[in-house]
């Protein structure tokens, strides 16, 4: 298997997610330490030591970020999740919910008090159900027991910390997005500056941490720091957790430390691809990554570093693996598709070219495609690209240029032909 | 004091300032569509983005200054990115000028002259949406024109609170709507979005297809509908392009009133009844001295006026605070020793008119009584049985307070029927056919310049009081 984990160091069963279970894992142990024996600045320390990245796509360091929260500026701060895991082919935070929520909570506890917080909140995406339901059962089971309101443990710190759901948009995700949403208006992401650090949920300095980001929390203050770093590669520590679908034989949740070889993980953790076809290509962490080729990925280990020395990212951890014999044209069809709904119409390029490259893809697959739309779409990429407020537009350009730059003849090929190259071939290919 | 550089020229700009601002205060000009300078940053329309060295490609409008930092605002690189925003501005924007209220005025328009010039790149059709929606009894939306720069939205929630406007749905499909439970037709400042709209999206009802702006002209003037005194812009059709048949009186109509900026008074702002100014000025005159209802020359009337003060024992003077600070200094001093004068309130609040707000509207809807109490007396006419001459100057007072045997000379524009009661009727000029100064509620003292000449039977206030304190010529 993968070698040492952090999450997934329990069996899942009916029970695993309750108090009494993560009670008797070791759980809240890191909490008692945390308001017991050290200071706040300390916690802060810590982390930053650890060298944790963020793990909801940009791997910004989450030391760093919680650097800029001054403890002391007599103003109010807050702390918020983001569960609003709406990344397509990520759905790795929604183990944690399910299976471990006791993990986020006490990690965000230990967050808030070493951020001075007094209001945390989870934002989680309006779809999650189950994920809902287990968090909610975990804030009340957390609250029942005292590690949640007033005088926690009976120190002088307390904290109260919110669910809040969210309606289904893709762009709350985005952290200021997010913030305009728990807020109660449209989830439109703001500019910057000011920094959300800075000026945040209702104006106030606010951090906004991945789930699975936060989660690593309790961990390093139970282990600390060198114990973290022992995980992972030196730029890279810890382990991610990824999403993998696709086809593949075992699609589903997979722990591993950062560093871990990718076909290795491929081939032995996932079971090797479904009817043990080539891979095509790689979508390595959300589709706003861009896609590497088989031949790509074949030597890389699965940490930030290497893939970004390969033009492409971690991302979100949502790994989609795709066979040969699958019409790349179609995929990015079904990938413009998304970002042209989730585009919230703030920024003009965003609004309008989003929903052009979705017209152009669309008249290609409907065979009407016409010789310059491939530099059409690279035009709307290009224009796109760090003109917006937040990244979606970004994304939605390099999705769409990942795709280009690797497979253009087959789109070439369809333009021409007025059908993909590659029609049939995956069912073809089923029965061989 | 920080200091930056804008296209290699160095500049002191103040700390709290951002580049848009730093560069439009020397002269640097930096297009934008959302951005404004009354309302929040935006910062979606995405046409101010500018390079600084070091730091690529950001937005002007809400880019802080930092000492040192270079920007510019013409490479080649922002040129291609104007290029491509204007692309993606039109992509879904029908091109129907000809038909469009906004044409010759359209910051749209003059973008796309000034930095794409060329063609729809998009094989694809448009995206359709609501033409002429409904957004209130004075406004229309055209949805397909909206580029969502969000400045009627942003109007709503932080300049007249109505909060009357949201977007519905999201993308680009998203579309202005009106807020439900708010409507905007309770807004009395709603008509400034039409005004803030950069396109044609925001229309006018009063002023839909009524004429092509470039027929038009403006001409400065204040508005009297309450004692704030906003300035305004009366526009009125350009004498080159006056209309030599058809309807003749649009000549001399007002096409439409848009605000001029004056920070000291409105900042860019007026309400709906600034808007709607042709309801008191395009209102029947009367254009004819009368006695007694009896229509004769404007001499003849004169005389007779100066024979009935010379014979007055106690003179009373009825004040209009519509009058303007010439006339009003002219009336005291020609017939302030004459007269027992006291400031008459032509205009009273309408049913259902708001009263009063923090943003511009007062209680006072006169445009100078600033000015007519500093000069008369305050409060009600001093009428006593020797009351034998009352001199009433506009409208607005109930001929049944006057003493029974008093005589009236009444200077009034409109056609009422105490015009033909008074012994003496003399039309006098409207404000939008002289010129003149109106002292609003906080003393700041604003001009307005005539739009459309008078007729030669309407005299103008200020010569008429000249007139009446030369000695009668004697009865013929």
């Amino acid at each position: 298997m993968a070698g040492r984990q952090l999450f997934m160091t329990f069996p899942v069963t009916e029970t695993s997610h309750s108090l009494a279970e993560y009670r008797a894992r070791g759980g809240y142990t890191a909490l008692e330490k945390a308001l017991r024996q050290m200071k706040p600045a300390e916690i802060v320390k810590e982390v930053t030591a650890a060298g944790l990245q963020g793990r909801g796509g940009a791997a910004f360091a989450v030391g760093r970020k919680w650097q800029v929260i001054q403890y002391d500026d007599g103003q109010p701060h807050y702390l918020i999740a983001n569960a609003d895991e709406g990344e397509p082919g990520t759905f790795k935070d929604r183990w944690i919910l399910e299976n471990s929520p006791h993990q986020l909570v006490e990690s965000m506890i230990i967050a808030s008090y070493a951020l001075n917080v007094r209001n945390a909140f989870v934002y989680i995406r309006g779809e999650f159900d189950l994920p809902y339901h287990r968090l909610a059962g975990a804030v009340e089971e957390a609250y029942a027991a005292g590690y949640l309101g007033e005088r926690i443990l009976g120190t002088d710190f307390s904290l109260d910390l919110v669910v809040y759901r969210g309606a289904g948009a893709y762009v709350a995700g985005e952290a200021s997005g997010l913030i305009a949403s728990l807020e109660g208006k449209k989830s439109f992401p703001r500019n910057r500056p000011p920094r959300l650090t800075v000026k945040g949920l209702y104006q106030l300095p606010t951090v906004v941490n991945n789930v699975e980001s936060l989660s690593n929390v309790a961990w390093i203050v139970a282990h600390g720091a060198a114990e973290y770093k022992k995980y992972g590669t030196p730029k890279s520590p810890g382990t991610r957790l990824y999403s993998v679908s696709g086809h593949i034989n075992k699609p589903g949740v997979y722990e591993v430390e950062l560093g871990y070889p990718w076909m290795k993980f491929l081939e032995e953790d996932c079971g090797g691809m479904r009817h043990a076809r080539a891979i095509k290509c790689v979508v390595p962490g959300g589709v706003s990554s861009k896609v590497l080729t088989g031949a790509d990925i074949k030597d890389l280990k699965l940490s930030h570093e290497d893939l970004w020395d390969a033009g492409s990212t971690l991302g979100s951890g949502g790994m989609i693996v795709i066979a040969e014999g699958t019409c790349m044209v179609t995929l990015l069809q079904v990938i413009l598709r998304f970002y042209h709904h989730e585009s919230c119409g703030q920024c003009t390029p965003c609004r309008h070219g989003t929903g052009w490259m979705h017209r152009i893809i669309d008249r290609i697959v409907a065979g009407h495609g016409q010789p310059d739309d491939i530099d059409r779409l690279y035009y709307i990429s290009k224009f796109n690209d760090g003109t917006t407020i937040c990244g979606l537009g970004d994304a939605a350009g390099y999705a769409c240029t990942g795709i280009l730059d690797k497979f253009r003849d087959e789109f070439e090929y369809y333009i021409e032909h007025k059908r993909s190259r590659l029609d049939g071939n995956l069912e073809c290919l089923k029965s061989s | 004091m920080p200091e930056i550089f804008i296209n290699g020229q160095a500049i002191q700009a103040r700390d709290d300032q951002t580049v848009m601002q730093v560069a439009l205060e020397n002269g640097i000009f930096v297009p934008y569509f959302c951005w404004h300078p009354q309302l929040s940053t935006a910062g979606n329309c995405r046409m101010c983005l500018v390079e600084v060295e070091g730091r690529g490609l950001d937005i002007a409008c809400n880019m802080p200054v930092s000492a040192g930092m270079k920007v510019f605002t013409d490479s080649d690189d922002v040129k291609a990115h104007r290029k491509a925003i204007l692309q993606f501005i039109t992509l879904n924007h029908p091109v129907d000028c000809g038909i469009c209220d906004k044409a010759g005025e359209c910051t749209l328009q003059d973008y796309h002259y000034a930095y794409n010039g060329e063609a729809s790149l998009s094989h694809d059709e448009k995206v359709k949406s609501t033409k002429f929606y409904n957004l209130s009894n004075r406004i229309l939306l055209d949805n397909e024109r909206c580029i969502l720069c969000l400045r009627c939205t942003r109007f709503t929630h932080e300049i007249s609170k109505s909060m009357a406007l949201g977007i519905e749905r999201r993308g680009d499909v998203s579309n202005i709507r009106p807020v439900e439970d708010r409507p905007l037709s309770e807004d009395p400042y709603s008509d400034n979005i039409i005004d803030l709209c950069p396109v044609g999206a925001l229309l006018s009802r009063q002023f839909l297809h009524k004429s092509r702006v470039w027929y038009l002209k403006p001409t400065p003037s204040i508005c009297p509908g309450c004692s704030r005194g906003c300035t305004i812009n009366i526009w009125h059709r350009k004498p080159e392009w006056f209309l030599k048949s058809l309807d003749q009186r649009q000549n001399t109509s007002i096409a439409r009133i848009t605000p001029l900026e004056n920070p000291a008074v409105n900042g860019p702002w007026i309400c709906n009844k600034g808007r709607d100014l042709s309801r008191i000025f395009e209102r029947v005159r009367a254009d004819e001295p009368m006695l007694k209802g009896r229509p004769v020359s404007v001499a003849a009337a004169l005389d007779e006026a100066r024979r009935i003060i010379s014979a007055a024992r106690h003179p009373l003077a009825l004040i209009s605070n519509w009058g303007s600070n010439e006339e009003l200094d002219a009336f005291k001093q020609h017939l302030g020793e004459v007269f027992h004068s006291f400031v008459k309130h032509d205009w009273q609040a309408a049913e259902g008119e708001r009263l009063e707000d923090d943003l511009l509207i007062r209680a006072d809807k006169n445009p100078n009584t600033a000015k007519a109490r500093e000069l008369f007396h305050e409060g009600a006419p001093a009428y006593h049985d020797g009351t034998d001459v009352v001199l009433i100057w506009g409208e607005g007072y109930d001929f049944a307070r006057i003493p029974p045997r008093a005589k009236v000379i009444f200077l009034n524009s409109y056609l009422a029927p105490e015009n033909g009661h008074a012994n003496v009727f003399i039309p006098i000029s409207i404000q939008t056919e002289r010129r003149g100064r109106y002292t609003n509620f906080q003393g700041v003292v604003s001009a307005f310049e005539p739009c459309f000449p008078k007729k030669d039977t309407v005299t103008d206030a200020e010569a008429l009081f000249k007139a009446l304190a030369a000695p009668a010529r004697g009865h013929p």
